[in-house]
């Protein structure tokens, strides 16, 4: 699946007016967005290391006089934040990996040899767009007979399947641009294919190779609808943990936003690294930022 | 090389010939199994399941026919969430596009700082739905976040909207949030597009003494065609989905009124354990989200064909 | 022994068919030059022989084994790319190296081979750098040694010199012509350039559609082509092709369109049958007239130049005749200005004939 790549984004020098409205325009709109993005992410941190007394304060506390990181300790260890922040990673680097080793294999085998025709491909690129509400509760009661349910495992099991469809399509895109001619050097040399693969190609992807494995990463990390579906005490992950705050009683504000701190974290630095291959990983692949 | 250097000729084992000669299918096998095993699979047993009576309690599965599919058309519930995720995804959709090539077309050009504020604009995109909830939640709720005090200063007057539980606001909340979290994928595939556009495209047409106006209209929209179904089509197909938000801002309420589809499922499924009526919404479900499929997805699949 | 023998070899892409029937039995030791035009399918047939890709009917043989069904590693072939195809990654050392080191070769047994192998190709100070480092022609060279170390049956050429400029590839042409001498082993090599097969090859295998033209060694081709094709395809500048007709009679010979009969020797005239033919002029059978009479098998030409083309020691001079266009190769000062008058001796001795319809030499 191609589509003709973007070139990389380096903005177009264009001449006066082109767009319409003008720098001031441009500026007021991308300020006023700028704005919209940072203010709950401002809120939420400065919410994190107010005393509760200042909750009820009006006007609001726009900065605490005296900030706490109380929030966040009892947010880790009364709240069981901490739990869920291992399981959590442990969960997402497992499926990352699992789906980092059959994705690339999937995909060189669609790049490389067409396995399967359009069919195969078709079908793989679709499971994207499933539903999780579809598979959740069929799951549900497969786990409860393989005693999955609450497990770590059994969690990673279904974000690599969740995961497999960027994956591979990101690294379809990859490896059919990388020449073929190496490999078959290769091939002649004396490798056979699962060495030409394992050697050669392999450590060539390796850049989209990991960018797909934060792309899955991020995926997991993120992910509520299954953990909150398929875990529970043992194996509930972060995302899960802000069940307990839901309607607030007002308390648990400062427990809630450190959290979200805390949650928010990894994931946007990861993301932030990996901005670079953003396009091609929110088009599966389909287009070259 | 002197010809007597001996040829060293290594049998090949068996095993390893015919690793080779099937490697394109051995690769596929872990992916394709897991795949099968975790939704083909868990698909073909909830279709199963949404054609008896499942009952965790009551053993023997009897067949009911089309009686789970019935129970849920027939639930008004299930057709106010059905109704309410179509007009909540257009809603969302249509306005995460349109900010989102508002702001392509502004940051199309270099500025100073043009990189610190794409970084800053995208991330929202890596945070998790709930916790994007959880912050417009903290920002809403009455007493504790500053909106209704803010709106009142800006208003010049007390302004009291209960956010999360009024009605239309508490819409208004839904759609705040979301559009939040996902007018960066729109605005980041949409400003990918554009930076493709040839620039002498524009040039020829300033020549020509095309207006702004027409050079968007006529040069722009069309250029940006593919990539506008692209991202239109993935936002769609993940929207109908809104889940996450709903639980943390509205927890579908006050009654029933903010259930999405998933919502209401869920509802059923996991609260209210009617599993097999669940079953047989989330099929019917399925195949509302499968015809959006066929159309959109293949579209985007068959002009590549055609290149 | 590495004798390659290809028998009745076809090749379809689906619908498409590549190679269409190919026999050919290449003698161990000999350089064999498959060459023609773009999509005539000897990339294909090298890529078969190499094993990279499968074969849709026929037989492959190296050294009297069949081969159809190994790998590319078992059949002990080595081959060198167009693109040189480098590990990005590796050290020219380890890419030379690194077929052996696939086989489990001893370190100490690859150090020495990779060491020989780099000094025959005059590389060794570069055994240490990156691809990446490296010109076109280190690269090529690389790409040679990564083959050479092996020490393979045979070695395989994939239109090796096409991505280098004209000087190089000169310069390594007569590399591998040397190579050739010094190491004995079956070559077969793929081009599209004429110059590098009649240069290099012991045998040339003309191809065209997926089928054998003509094969022979590179002299047989040039003077006796067996098609049209042949002919048009080795020599450059191209042979001259006149349309024609055959007259028989003590007056016969070659009409041309003008209603010139260009007289051949009675010996050959009667083997010939009445109809339309190609006559075949090399522009090097061309000369200035020299003498008043014209010499026996001479034909002598009336006519005026169109386009000189200078070259250094020779000028390529166009000319009309019989309302065509002929090229001819003269000495570079033997030639006037353009729409001079100039009379020229054709030595129809060494013409060839064609059958106008089949192409077929006659």
């Amino acid at each position: 699946m191609t589509v003709p790549s973007a070139r990389p984004p380096r903005p177009v020098r264009r001449g006066r007016r082109r767009f319409g409205a003008g720098k001031l325009g441009r500026g007021l709109l991308i300020g006023l967005f700028i704005l919209f993005v940072l203010v709950p992410l401002y809120w939420v941190f400065v919410t994190s290391i107010k005393p509760s007394e200042d909750y009820l304060a009006v006007p609001p506390v726009w900065f605490p006089a005296a900030p706490t990181l109380g929030h966040y300790t009892a947010a880790l260890f009364a709240y069981r934040g901490l739990d869920g922040l291992i399981n959590s990673l442990v969960v997402s680097t497992g499926a990352t990996i699992l789906s980092a080793l059959f994705g690339t294999a999937m995909a060189y085998s669609l790049a490389r040899f067409g396995t399967g025709g359009q069919h195969l491909s078709f079908w793989v690129l679709s499971q994207r767009f499933l539903p999780p509400v579809a598979i959740v509760l069929p799951v549900f009661l497969l786990y409860r007979n393989l005693h999955l349910n609450d497990t770590r495992f059994g969690l990673v099991l279904i974000y690599t399947v969740f995961t497999l469809p960027v994956t591979v399509w990101m690294l379809f895109a990859y490896f059919r641009q990388m020449p073929p001619s190496l490999e078959e050097a290769a091939l002649v040399d004396g490798c056979s294919r699962w060495q030409a693969f394992w050697s050669i190609a392999v450590p060539l992807a390796a850049p989209g190779i990991a960018a797909a494995m934060v792309f899955a990463f991020i995926a997991c990390w993120t992910e509520f609808f299954f953990a909150l579906i398929l875990t529970g005490r043992n194996a509930f992950t972060l995302p899960t943990v802000f069940r307990a705050f839901l309607g607030f009683q007002g308390a648990q504000y400062g427990e809630a936003s450190a959290l979200a701190v805390v949650s928010l974290l990894p994931s946007t630095v990861l993301g932030m690294l990996a901005q670079k291959h953003l396009v091609r990983g929110l088009t599966l692949g389909a287009v070259r930022g | 090389m002197h010809p007597s250097i001996a040829r060293v000729r290594q049998k090949p084992r068996p095993l390893a010939v015919w690793v080779d000669r099937h490697f394109k299918w051995l690769l596929v096998t872990p992916a394709v199994l897991l795949i099968l095993a975790l939704t083909v699979y868990p698909l073909a047993f909830s279709l199963w399941v949404a054609f008896i009576n499942y009952d965790f309690t009551v053993p023997g599965h009897a067949f009911v026919g089309l009686e789970n599919f019935r129970r849920v058309l027939a639930d008004p519930v299930a057709t106010g969430s059905a109704l309410t995720t179509a007009w909540l995804t257009v809603v969302n959709v249509g306005l995460e596009f349109l900010l989102g090539l508002m702001l392509a077309l502004a940051m199309a050009r270099t500025f100073r700082g043009r990189g610190i504020v794409m970084t800053v604009l995208i991330v929202p995109l890596f945070i998790s739905p709930v916790i994007v909830g959880q912050f417009w939640a903290l920002l809403l709720q009455r007493p504790f976040g500053p909106t209704d005090y803010l709106l009142g200063k800006l208003v010049g007057h007390d302004v009291t909207i209960s956010w999360l539980t009024q009605a239309p606001w508490n819409f208004i909340a839904i759609v705040v949030a979301d559009v939040w979290q996902w007018t960066p994928f729109m605005f980041v595939l949409l400003l990918a597009g554009l930076t493709s556009i040839p620039p002498h495209v524009y040039e020829a047409a300033e020549l020509d003494g095309a207006s702004a106006w027409t050079a968007f209209w006529q040069l722009t929209l069309p250029a940006l065609a593919p990539m506008i179904l692209i991202a239109v089509t993935f936002r769609l197909l993940d929207a109908v989905k809104l889940f996450d938000v709903i639980f943390m801002l509205t927890g579908g309420g006050p009654g029933t009124s903010t259930y999405t589809a998933s919502y209401y499922l869920y509802q059923i499924g996991f609260q209210q354990f009617h599993i097999s009526q669940a079953t047989a919404g989330s099929w019917l479900f399925l195949l509302a989200i499968t015809v959006l499929i066929m159309l959109l997805v293949r579209k985007l699949l068959r002009p590549e064909a055609a290149r | 022994m590495a004798e390659v023998t290809i028998t009745g070899l076809k090749k379809n892409y689906g619908a498409y068919q590549a190679v269409k029937g190919i026999d050919l039995a290449i003698p161990d030791g000999e350089f064999t030059v498959l060459v023609g035009p773009s999509g005539c399918g000897k990339s294909t047939l090298l890529r078969t022989i190499a094993g990279l890709e499968d074969i849709t009917e026929g037989t492959i043989e190296i050294g009297g084994e069949t081969v159809n069904d190994m790998r590319p590693r078992d059949r002990d072939v080595a081959m060198v790319f167009q693109d040189y195809a480098l590990y990005p990654h590796m050290s020219v050392r380890r890419n030379i190296g690194f077929g052996l080191k696939a086989r489990k070769f001893p370190k100490a047994d690859i150090a020495r081979r990779v060491e020989r192998a780099a000094a025959m190709l005059g590389i060794g100070p570069l055994l240490d750098r990156l691809p990446r480092h490296l010109s076109g022609g280190q690269r090529q060279r690389v790409a040679i040694g990564r083959a050479i170390v092996r020490d393979p049956q045979i070695f395989l050429f994939d239109e090796p010199l096409s991505n280098l400029d004209a000087q190089l590839r000169d310069d390594m042409r007569g590399e591998i012509k040397r190579l050739h001498l010094e190491i004995g082993t079956t070559m077969i090599y793929v081009t599209h350039d004429q110059i590098e097969a009649m240069t290099l090859a012991d045998r040339i295998v003309l191809m065209r559609d997926g089928r054998i033209e003509q094969q022979g060694s590179p002299l047989d081709l040039f003077e006796r082509p067996a098609t049209r094709f042949v002919a048009g395809f080795l020599g450059s500048p191209k042979m001259n092709f006149l349309d024609g007709e055959v007259v028989r009679g003590p007056e016969g010979g070659i009409r041309l369109a003008d209603g010139t009969v260009l007289r051949l020797a009675p010996a050959r005239l009667d083997a010939l049958r009445q109809g339309p033919v190609v006559l075949g002029i090399r522009p090097e059978h061309m000369s200035r007239a020299a003498g008043e009479a014209v010499r026996p098998g001479f034909v002598r030409l009336d006519t005026t130049v169109d386009l000189l083309q200078p070259t250094g020691a020779r000028t390529y001079a166009t000319v009309g005749c019989a309302g065509q266009s002929l090229v001819a190769e003269l000495q570079a000062h033997d030639v006037g200005e353009v729409g001079a008058h100039i009379v020229l001796d054709i030595d129809l001795r060494r013409a060839s004939l064609f059958d106008a319809t089949s192409g077929k030499a006659l």
